[in-house]
């Protein structure tokens, strides 16, 4: 055990060498994860989606879906309730729909208990009618959701979602092959009533104690294997968008996107990613590489902004957590001309994933979990992308060693200052332990500081006083390390605890949503790596301040506001942008169980305050000094 | 020596960790921690404890079902603990936790005074450019002051304290035999340790660096000279490795300390037979560490080889692995750390908190807080990055794939499995990497800091 024991000479040969180069190492590690990161959605990477679960039979029958004017008529009917009605969702003409369709239909009522305001409550209610597997004995389900928006909405109206499912209700209702129950669910409030929804339906709640109450279910059905979520504009479709990014930026199973796309294709929906089509397929032959490579390149680029921000894109993201696979298929209204795709065409895809999802033999677990798509049909999955944040995490394990190193020069060297230098080093444990450990307290206290400072600040809104709040600890955990000064052995030593702690964080968050870890990598390792070195410091200072978690959030916010609204005045909309970012952060957070912000203030700040500490007292010297020391040997 | 100065720090560091555990009993992360696995096992958790406490109260032998795994001692006494004080038990646990600490303070001042001893008699066999790498006295101020730190603020520790695990009582029953080790208190040692053994049964290894170590302590001061000309019976049934001119009181005090120990383990047995009416414990709670019938994930190596492996082939790898976590190391470790019997109970404390059937973070953290008695060595390991990072790494990563394979479903068992691996083996580095460092501080001392020997780079091995 050569690794073990006192190596001799020989054996420590990679180690000298590596921490010898590390710089250029460093640099050549990141960036080849920056361009293994970039060269992924490239032909030769990415490779063609493939069904792994045969069960699913995708297609095979021949559709029989017909009830595409009877969803007309409905859609009328509801458009003319909703106009009589516009904020309330008109649950006695639902239930009376499911009811004359033959299924028992339920309400559900949930209750908000506003966590950033002392008494603010929402209420909200779902409709949702249980179809009995004939063929079974209920112990699985799937879910058919729409969430009903009235014309106030902010969002495009979902009328002729609603309209459909009861049509394809209706239509289930007369077939006799469902082995599994069949939920179609109505739901109020868009995200929240899916969730209470679904805490409802498992008995459980994912947020804050006390902030949504989800109440019971009157009536269940099995362990719902499969969920698809509907969103149609209108009942002439030009394409339906496929959304897959959910929670925390967990995805559903490959098996089931594919099998959307699939399904689409065959009935001939024009189906997108991210409201991207493929490239056409003459153009995928013979196109120019490169063209095909950043059109990829830009879809993939949509899929990993939406992941990364941890936030559902549609209700299907609510699922995933519950371990449900499920997306949302967007219908977009057809504005110019050409044929639309009608309720009959998406009918029969419904009916058509409906009929897959009915075969499952067992629950989703062939395909991949973890991947990324850079077109409806190509996918790059978890081995071929890890490498680049991989890659990017361990040159702060690099750097780590070879601070490390510089702080403990092998013993065995004859050299006896060296061990007595050792032996000084042991000196600052305590410090360095203690000063890790306020790290970690303040960033608990920062979980906290946005419902005091919404409590107990009297601004003009909610929002505002958070960022305030936010704002002010900031301020004061910046200047709080100018009042302890530190031996320049613990400030090595914090440094290296501190890489190492950022290296694990990109490890560990590479594991549930790789994209933000691979946009946390990108920005923060270089600049991690700066924090290290004794010329510019003022430059290194600056720099480490800039990604301050807070100040990141608000560079990306504004970064995204001057790309996506270049002609508005950037800077106001943008601070209202950040406040409200910063207000759901908390708000998702203590509702849906995100943690964004809990991994954000208990891991990233106590991270960047520890490193922080290091640049300002800074001076210190990498393993420059260790090395020339070597090299006298 | 700066006794206020010491005494107001242990305050300070008390009163520091009596707040934080009162702070995380009430915060929302109690029941998140009291749930993990890694805390939790069937053989500590609480929620086993009130149910067989439950069944016990209501007439029904708690040993005859599948849930509970604790001696009849502990019975009694957790269920005197819940009729009682129920209301602070949370206080009962943090308080135990303190006596820990305090305990191993103890024990840490005096195993210093005992190496600062050890250090006075052998300086004139040290090398002469050494004098500045030997113990000084802020070393033996310091050490301890660590050694309580590297407990109460350990987060292995403060989850398991904060979990109410029955390990916190073993803890204690385990300090405490280190404590009256480190005083030579036969009587003492022998009794915490079966009670420490009779809990969990893999302390019984101890017996042998304690035997050792109470054997230093009554070693007789003035007996060299005549027993060197009239070798008795022992100096000549030993090997000459092991003769020494006190042959005689070695072998006198192991046995009278086997003999004690074995004496009280069986009477404790004999009392919980008593008080449970009936042998049936013996299964349910020794048994069941033995035989690993639940496998349930925790942090150990058992659960995912034997379920991944053979039936026919379960009882050939029980012994095997039985054997790995209690008696392979401990007669190499004996010989080679018999001068140190203080690091080789700490170092068996490890190899048992590491590969014993149902471990948890409770058992790793008290080994790890008692590293820091041997800061002195840290100058000389070799794989302390390596060990540092790992140790960071699977912390954060265990729980991590463990909810990516039970809440999402999109992981498995071998992901987890795989970190908990990578946790042990960063354990066995550093074990190896404190004994080695150990054997090499002591080479260095009586050569000198050079690695010439006679004329060649020599290699020290760990042999």
């Amino acid at each position: 055990m050569p690794v073990l024991l006192d190596p001799p000479e020989g054996c420590r040969r990679p180690t000298y060498l590596m921490v010898k180069h590390h710089h250029k190492l460093e640099m050549l590690m990141y960036l080849g994860g920056l361009l293994w990161f970039l060269a992924l959605p490239s032909d030769h990477i990415h490779s063609a989606s493939y069904f792994s679960e045969n069960s699913l039979l995708p297609g095979l029958v021949k559709g029989g879906f017909v009830e595409d004017s009877f969803a007309k008529t409905l859609l009328v009917s509801l458009q003319d309730e909703i106009s009589a009605n516009p904020t309330k969702m008109p649950y006695p003409w639902l239930l009376a729909q499911f009811r004359q369709i033959g299924l028992d239909a339920y309400t559900h009522n949930f209750t908000l208990n506003y966590p950033l305001a002392n008494d603010m409550t929402f209420e909200g209610q779902n409709v949702y009618g249980i179809l009995r597997a004939p063929r079974g004995s209920s112990t699985e389900a799937i879910v058919l959701s729409v969430p009903f928006r009235g014309s106030k909405s902010v969002h495009p109206s979902t009328a002729a979602g609603v309209a459909l499912i009861l049509a394809i209700a209706k239509f289930c209702r007369r077939q006799k092959y469902w082995a599994k129950d069949l939920i179609f669910l109505i739901t109020e409030h868009e995200q929240l009533g899916a969730q209470a929804w679904l805490e409802a339906y498992h008995r459980t709640s994912s947020g804050r104690y006390g902030v949504l109450n989800s109440g019971d279910l009157t009536s269940r059905g099995g362990a719902i294997q499969a969920a698809v979520n509907l969103e149609l504009f209108s009942d002439r479709i030009s394409h339906v968008d496929v959304k897959i990014e959910g929670l925390n930026g967990q995805l559903p199973n490959l098996d089931l996107v594919n099998l959307v796309h699939m399904l689409c294709n065959k009935e001939g929906v024009h189906h997108t990613f991210h409201n991207r089509a493929n490239l056409g397929d003459r153009e995928y032959n013979r196109g120019d590489p490169i063209k095909m490579w950043t059109y990829s390149l830009r879809t993939m680029a949509e899929m990993v902004c939406a992941q990364a921000s941890g936030v559902p894109n549609g209700n299907h993201g609510l699922f995933h957590r519950f371990g449900i696979e499920a997306v949302t298929l967007t219908g977009y209204r057809k504005v110019d001309r050409g044929s639309p795709a009608t309720f009959y065409q998406v009918g029969r895809v419904l009916e058509g994933i409906l009929r897959s999802l009915n075969n499952l033999l067992e629950r989703f677990h062939q395909s991949y979990f973890f991947y990324l798509l850079s077109a409806t049909d190509r996918y790059i999955s978890i081995g071929v992308y890890i490498p680049a944040v991989g890659l990017m995490a361990s040159t702060l394990l690099l750097r780590a060693l070879a601070v490390w190193r510089s702080l403990q020069i092998p013993t065995f060297q004859t050299d006896k200052e060296k061990l007595m230098r050792a032996q000084e080093m042991s000196n600052c444990f305590a410090s360095v332990g203690i000063t890790v450990l306020v790290a970690h307290a303040l960033g608990v206290v920062l979980l906290r500081v946005p419902v005091w400072s919404a409590l107990y600040l009297n601004a003009a809104d909610t929002s505002l006083s958070v960022v305030i709040g936010l704002m002010s600890f900031t301020a004061i955990s910046t200047f709080l390390p100018i009042f302890k000064s530190m031996h320049s052995d613990t400030l090595l030593l914090l440094y290296v605890i501190g890489l190492i702690e950022l290296a694990t964080i990109l490890l560990a968050v590479s594991l549930h949503n790789f994209p933000l870890a691979v946009v946390c990598s990108i920005v923060l390792v270089p600049f991690a790596l700066l924090v290290g070195g004794r010329r510019l410091r003022f430059l290194r200072i600056i720099g480490w301040f800039l990604v301050q978690p807070l100040l990141l959030v608000a560079g990306i916010i504004l970064v995204y506001t001057s790309v996506h609204f270049p002609d508005d005045a950037i800077l106001p909309k943008a601070m209202h942008a950040f406040k409200e970012a910063l207000t759901f952060s908390y708000v998702d957070y203590a509702v849906y169980g995100n943690w964004m912000l809990s991994v954000g203030a208990t891991f990233l700040f106590p991270m960047w305050f520890v490193l922080w500490i290091v640049v300002l007292k800074g001076n210190i010297s990498t393993s420059k000094d260790s090395c020339e020391a070597k090299k006298g040997q | 020596m700066g006794v206020p100065e010491a005494f107001r720090s242990l305050l300070i560091q008390y009163g520091f960790a009596f707040i934080l555990r009162i702070w995380l009993y009430s915060s929302e992360f109690k029941a998140t921690i009291t749930e993990r696995v890694e805390v939790s096992t069937p053989i500590n958790s609480w929620k086993r404890v009130t149910e067989g406490v439950t069944l016990y109260n209501d007439g029904i032998n708690p040993y005859s079902g599948d849930v509970f795994h604790v001696s009849p001692v502990g019975l009694i006494l957790y269920s005197k603990l819940i009729e009682h004080v129920a209301a602070y038990l949370p206080v009962v646990f943090i308080i135990m936790d303190l006596f820990t600490g305090h305990l191993l303070y103890l024990t840490a001042v005096e195993y210093m005074k005992h190496l600062m001893c050890r250090q006075e008699e052998e300086k004139k066999e040290y090398s002469e450019e050494v004098k500045e790498l030997m113990l000084n006295e802020k070393d033996v101020r310091k050490q301890p002051l660590y050694v309580v730190a590297a407990y109460l603020f350990n987060p292995y520790i403060l989850f398991n304290t904060v979990a109410q695990t029955t390990t916190v009582f073993s803890n204690f029953c385990l300090a405490s035999a280190f404590f009256c080790m480190a005083k030579g208190n036969r009587s003492g040692l022998c009794l915490f340790l079966s009670l420490a053994t009779l809990q969990s049964l893999y302390p019984i290894v101890l017996i042998v660096p304690g035997a050792i170590c109470i054997g230093y302590h009554t070693l007789p001061t003035n007996a060299k000279s005549e027993s060197a000309d009239h070798p008795d019976l022992f100096q000549k049934i030993l090997p000459r490795a092991l003769r020494s001119p006190n042959s005689a009181h070695w072998v006198k005090s192991i046995f009278a300390t086997f003999g004690v120990f074995f004496t009280m383990l069986i009477s404790l047995l004999f009392l919980s037979c008593h008080l449970s009416g009936g042998w049936e414990f013996l299964h349910s709670v020794y048994g069941f560490m033995l035989l690993v019938p639940d496998l349930r994930p925790n942090i150990g190596l058992f659960w995912y080889f034997f379920t991944e492996m053979f039936e026919h082939f379960r009882l050939l790898y029980l012994w095997a692995f039985q054997m790995n976590a209690l008696v392979l190391y401990l007669l190499p470790l004996a010989l080679r750390t018999r001068k140190d019997p203080v690091l080789l109970a700490a170092t068996l404390t490890g190899i048992t908190a590491m590969f014993k059937s149902y471990p948890s973070l409770g058992d790793v953290g008290f080994y790890l807080s008692l590293l820091p008695l041997w800061s002195h060595i840290f100058p000389y390991l070799q794989q302390g990055f390596v060990v540092l990072a790992a140790f960071i790494i699977t912390s954060v990563l265990g729980p991590t794939v463990w909810h990516l394979w039970i809440y999402a479903r999109s992981a498995n068992a071998n992901f987890y499995f795989g970190v908990s691996l990578a946790f042990a083996i960063a354990q066995i580095f550093l074990l190896t990497d404190v004994l080695l460092s150990y054997t090499k501080r002591e080479f260095i001392l009586r050569h000198g800091t050079s690695n010439l020997l006679n004329g060649k780079h020599g290699k020290l091995v760990l042999a």
